[in-house]
């Protein structure tokens, strides 16, 4: 009865022969505030590529809401109700912060292909509530300008704008001081709540995971080393090993 | 709102004080601005660096002498025939050619695209029956009254001003805004659901179409197609001419088709080594103003 809203079956991807993603299983039930931790080069970014479409799986399923969508086209995925945002911040650098949410909502009321009204002030409205939502007041600046941190939320702005039921956010708080990634982190955090959004996040920062996760996976070398609720996955010695070895 | 309606004013007067010549390089002047605008559809809103646009024009010249020449119709009717004849056509080859080519980015997309002229230049070159090969097609001529400059001029204005209007519109349109969108991050649009590839190859036919059209204007003006205006050198003009003039303004590639136009005919008037006179001109203007002659009077950011 209650189907993941994401379920991930031996996932597996390979660079030449580098085994990037040797089998990745990973549900995520409805409601979940999943992070997916790990050291660098465990495949995390590889697995979320693989997940969205940008990576063709050499095997497994990714099935979201109950339906096979393995492989599928970054563009359809994003229809079905799947936003995602990317490690290194990725906006429209020229257009305007509102411009940018404004593309965002129309591509998602199926009108990208309208080629005479005026773009304008076409949800212009809607726009600025996500933008206010996001709590950027900078709406008429070039986006490629704004701060990081700024950047960071314009692009959670424009994943929201495809009303997605399902958010996957790559390293959302990459680049960020200490201070700011909590606050970051907890603004992903209240959205999602508010908005009733599943979200799977991969994260470095072990405060930033425990401050707002509800289940944590930790993969490592391509595979899943452990997965349960932060205080379970803190206390297994297999992932303190991965973690102390890396901080090494 | 005045500025507009002097510019108005100045179209529609230019016959009343041009000399024959002068208004016979205007209406090249019209042409050249709706090629250099189409193809900057492509570089300036999709990103998309095309270095074959010359394809299409030349298909567009192509189409309007063979209209004229071959189909065995009345000259009113084929001359009438012929902008829907060459947006169709060109928009035809452009399906085709975009097809294969928006499937790569960057240098690979251009390399195919020249690829593609290169292909169209031999074809003409070759198919000596159809398109009379070396020798190009020539005598063409619009029926009547219209094969004067005075009102050849006005017939290219009611055809240009109207597809630019809609250009306009069509840059301002969700459509336009996706595609600026897919010029500064094509892998981000993907995943608001844009079909990156269908959204390029439809910004592609419609540069290739409109500068087929202006190819059709430009051939009924001289009278003459050659299969130069297929050689990837001809591909170059068009770019030159946004750049020149500004790839990040609506209007700016008109204005660059203009003084790039007047300038060749003045300075190959008066000396043999024009080219090189163009080159160090055109090297001096960009290098003065990066961002084209339409950024003069605009303030730094």
């Amino acid at each position: 009865m209650n189907e993941p809203i994401l379920h991930v079956e031996g996932l597996a991807k390979r660079f030449g022969g580098l085994e990037a993603l040797g089998g990745v299983n990973l549900s995520v039930a409805r409601g979940d505030f999943r992070a997916i931790i790990g050291p660098n080069g465990a495949g995390k970014s590889t697995f979320f590529n693989t997940m969205t479409g940008l990576l063709r799986p050499d095997a497994g399923r990714v099935i979201f809401e109950g339906r096979d969508v393995t492989g599928e086209p970054p563009h359809l995925l994003a229809r079905r109700g799947v936003g995602r945002t990317f490690q290194i911040t990725s906006v429209f650098a020229d257009l305007s912060a509102l411009e940018n949410v404004q593309v965002a909502l129309l591509a998602h009321a199926r009108r990208s292909w309208s080629m005479w009204p005026r773009a304008r002030s076409l949800y212009a409205e809607r726009a600025r509530e996500l933008l206010t939502l996001v709590g950027l007041s900078n709406a008429d600046r070039s986006a490629g300008t704004l701060s990081h941190g700024d950047q960071k939320r314009l692009e959670l702005a424009i994943a929201l704008a495809g009303e997605p039921r399902l958010l996957l956010l790559d390293e959302p708080t990459a680049g960020m001081a200490a201070q700011e990634r909590l606050e970051s982190i907890r603004l992903v955090h209240r959205v999602a709540r508010e908005l009733g959004l599943s979200c799977v996040f991969t994260e470095h920062d072990m405060a930033v995971v425990f401050a707002v996760a509800t289940h944590v996976t930790v993969m490592h070398q391509g595979r899943v080393l452990a997965e349960g609720t932060p205080a379970e996955v803190r206390s297994r010695r297999e992932v303190q090993q991965v973690y102390l070895g890396e901080a090494a | 709102m005045t500025r507009w309606a002097l510019l108005a004013v100045a179209l529609v007067g230019l016959p009343f004080v041009l000399s024959e010549f002068w208004l016979f390089i205007a209406i090249e002047v019209l042409a050249f601005a709706l090629y250099a605008m189409s193809f900057n559809v492509l570089l300036g809103y999709g990103g998309m660096l095309s270095f074959g646009h010359a394809a299409f024009f030349g298909v567009g010249g192509y189409a309007a002498a063979l209209v004229m020449k071959k189909a065995g119709l009345p000259a009113g009717i084929a001359f009438a025939l012929v902008p829907l004849v060459a947006l169709a056509v060109s928009a035809a080859f452009a399906v085709v050619i975009g097809f294969f080519s928006v499937h790569r980015s960057g240098i690979y997309f251009a390399m195919l695209t020249f690829a593609f002229q290169m292909l169209l230049y031999t074809l003409a070159l070759k198919a000596t029956g159809l398109t009379g090969g070396d020798d190009g097609m020539t005598g063409l001529k619009p029926p009547g009254p219209l094969a004067r400059p005075f009102y050849y001029y006005y017939y290219a204005l009611a055809l240009v001003v109207p597809v630019l209007y809609v250009l306009y519109r069509v840059v301002s349109s969700p459509f336009g805004y996706t595609l600026r969108a897919l010029r500064a991050n094509p892998r981000r649009v993907q995943y608001i659901g844009v079909n990156v590839r269908a959204h390029q190859l439809a910004t592609f036919v419609l540069s290739g179409a409109l500068a087929g059209l202006a190819g059709a204007i430009f051939a009924l003006s001289t009278g003459n197609v050659f299969p130069g205006w297929l050689n990837w050198t001809a591909s170059a003009t068009p770019i030159v001419m946004a750049v020149l003039g500004g790839v990040h303004t609506f209007l700016g590639p008109a204005l660059g088709a203009a003084v790039y136009v007047v300038l060749e005919v003045l300075i190959s008037g008066r000396t043999e080594y024009w080219p090189l006179a163009m080159g160090v001109i055109i090297v001096a203007l960009v290098l003065l103003l990066p961002e084209g002659l339409s950024s003069f009077r605009r303030k730094p950011a």
